[in-house]
């Protein structure tokens, strides 16, 4: 059964932007790592703030782990879905690191020992341990980020939403961004990784989402969907950097280093 | 030779925020040239926004703090002139842009017309200005919009416009396409290169190291509030203390870890060349 299920979904916001017109977006998503790329403006933000029932539909109909979003509560859907912001000072607001990523949980009346384990893991996955006392306003861009992604895990959420979480981000800070997704599908959940970072979708994420323009153009493996040139070139995506060295080198279409130095023979 | 002005020097300069126990850059001497296009990279923290801010002259006159040595832009002294004055010349791209917006004004189209309204160009030339910076950065088409209801990329194009129609002569870019999608970007950068052709000086922070080596003749790497690389991209990624410190690039990284021989590409073409030369 897939973990996420949008139906038909129409949605506009007010003010008059429709961001899916007719019929209406339609997509099925399993567990792992799944990318959600597409150009400004093609419906990627909006489709994970419905997931988690801070947008609500016009018409069709959002499954997260078979609860229905539109008759569940907000606090309900934050049971399931942990979320972090594209800018994460729409997120934060507590004063210390610690009261922040420990708020959703807490909120959520969680015993006290889930919420300490899960604030725990969080803190050490996302590199913020030392940091717990630090205000998060004292915090670099790329800090408050980290912040913001430790939040939605601190919940220990079966389905885990990140926006553009490499935004800001330097390389030792991807590498981590890498593993911890990986850990994360390793154990079982599902996570939806909004990005422009083509790179981070070739090396971290084994499924793509296509959006353009409001509809879904392509879902299925990241490879395939680099493969796919036209795809490539109407939703305004590029290959990985890798890909384009693997193309002029006739070694086909790697999307990851691995991917690479194995059709390379090394 | 010719002999070219310098645009920016940082004459051994520290700058310590207020109340900071630290410093954020510690011992900086760059000098910039007139029409050189300089990529700024290094790890969170490592002062590439402190130093923006402080060609801006934003540090030490807006931020306070503690400010040693001399930053000198376009032969002005950054405590003898105010940032109003330094901004008729020189433009600052803030890393998150929804902190640049004014919050003033209700039009995309008005909000690029703010900064040279506010220096007092004639309204005509205002008008062909903001046209002509709208239509660069391609956001004509949502002139009409009230700038809080744009996303992220159409946010930060519109903090892009509203620079360019201050016509500057020097541009402090820092990350200037972390919001935009890859074609959105690769416009953005066309419209660097153009400007970069037509002489004006950009410094421009970026994480992603292969489009820096890509666009950028000449790179400064730092870490922990100092420079420790300053040269063309080639040179500078082959350099261990900068591979540990900062990063590889991905062409570099490959030809590493294909064991192809020393010095390593840093760029595709490079990297085709060199790799197709090891398969060979």
């Amino acid at each position: 059964m897939p973990e996420i299920r949008l139906e038909d979904v129409r949605f506009a916001y007010p003010g008059g932007v429709d961001v899916y017109p007719e019929p209406g977006l339609t997509l099925a998503l399993g567990d792992g790592v799944t990318a959600l790329v597409g150009e400004n403006g093609a419906g990627k933000t909006t489709l994970t703030k419905l997931l988690i029932g801070l947008l609500r539909p016009r018409a069709g109909s959002v499954t997260v782990q078979g609860e229905d979003v539109a008759k569940a509560t907000v606090a309900a859907m934050a049971r399931i879905v942990g979320y972090s912001f594209q800018n994460p000072d729409d997120q934060l607001f507590e004063r210390t690191v610690r009261a922040e990523v420990s708020f959703g949980p807490r909120v959520l009346r969680k015993p006290v020992a889930e919420v300490e384990r899960g604030v725990a893991w969080a803190l050490e996955a996302c590199g913020l341990k030392g940091r717990e006392e630090v205000h998060p306003h004292d915090l670099g861009l790329s800090e408050r980020k980290w912040v913001a992604i430790a939040s939605a895990l601190a919940g220990e959420p079966q389905v885990v939403v990140l926006d553009e979480p490499t935004l800001g981000q330097d390389y030792p800070s991807r590498e981590r961004l890498r593993s911890l997704v990986a850990q994360l599908a390793d154990m079982g959940r599902t996570v939806l990784v909004v990005t422009h970072d083509m790179d981070f979708v070739g090396e971290a994420c084994s499924s793509t989402v296509v959006l353009s323009e409001g509809a879904v153009r392509y879902a299925g493996p990241t490879a395939a969907a680099f493969a796919d040139r036209d795809l490539v070139d109407e939703a305004g995506i590029e290959p990985p950097h890798v890909t384009s060295l693997a193309r002029r080198l006739g070694l086909g279409d790697a999307v990851s280093e691995r991917a690479f130095l194995a059709a390379l023979g090394r | 030779m010719e002999v070219t002005r310098p645009a920016l020097v940082f004459d051994r300069v520290g700058y310590a925020y207020e109340e900071a126990p630290r410093e954020a850059v510690s011992d900086i001497s760059l000098t910039i040239a007139e029409g050189e296009w300089v990529g700024v990279t290094g790890p969170t923290n490592a002062g590439k926004s402190t130093l923006c801010l402080l060609a801006m002259g934003l540090a030490p006159h807006f931020f306070g703090g503690r400010l040693k040595g001399g930053v000198t832009v376009l032969g002005k002294d950054s405590r003898q002139v105010s940032v109003i004055e330094r901004s008729a010349e020189v433009g600052l791209l803030f890393q998150n842009p929804f902190t640049q917006v004014s919050g003033a004004r209700e039009r995309v189209d008005d909000e690029v017309a703010f900064g040279p309204e506010c220096h007092g160009v004639a309204r005509p030339e205002v008008e062909a200005r903001v046209a002509e910076a709208m239509e660069r950065v391609g956001i004509a088409h949502l002139a009409a919009r009230h700038p809080m209801d744009l996303s992220g990329g159409q946010l930060q194009r519109l903090a892009l416009a509203g620079l360019l129609a201050m016509r500057p002569a020097v541009l402090l870019l820092d990350e200037p396409t972390s919001q935009l999608d890859p074609a959105g970007a690769a416009a953005i950068f066309d419209v660097l290169a153009g400007l970069h052709q037509r002489g004006t000086t950009i410094l421009m922070v970026e994480h992603r190291l292969e489009r820096l080596c890509e666009l950028c003749p000449r790179v400064v790497a730092m870490a922990a509030g100092r420079v420790i690389a300053d040269g063309p991209p080639d040179e500078v990624f082959n350099r261990e203390a900068v591979q540990e410190r900062v990063g590889i690039p991905v062409f570099t990284r490959l030809a590493r870890d294909g064991a192809l021989p020393r010095p390593w590409p840093v760029r595709v073409g490079d990297a085709a060349t060199a790799f197709a030369k090891s398969i060979a």
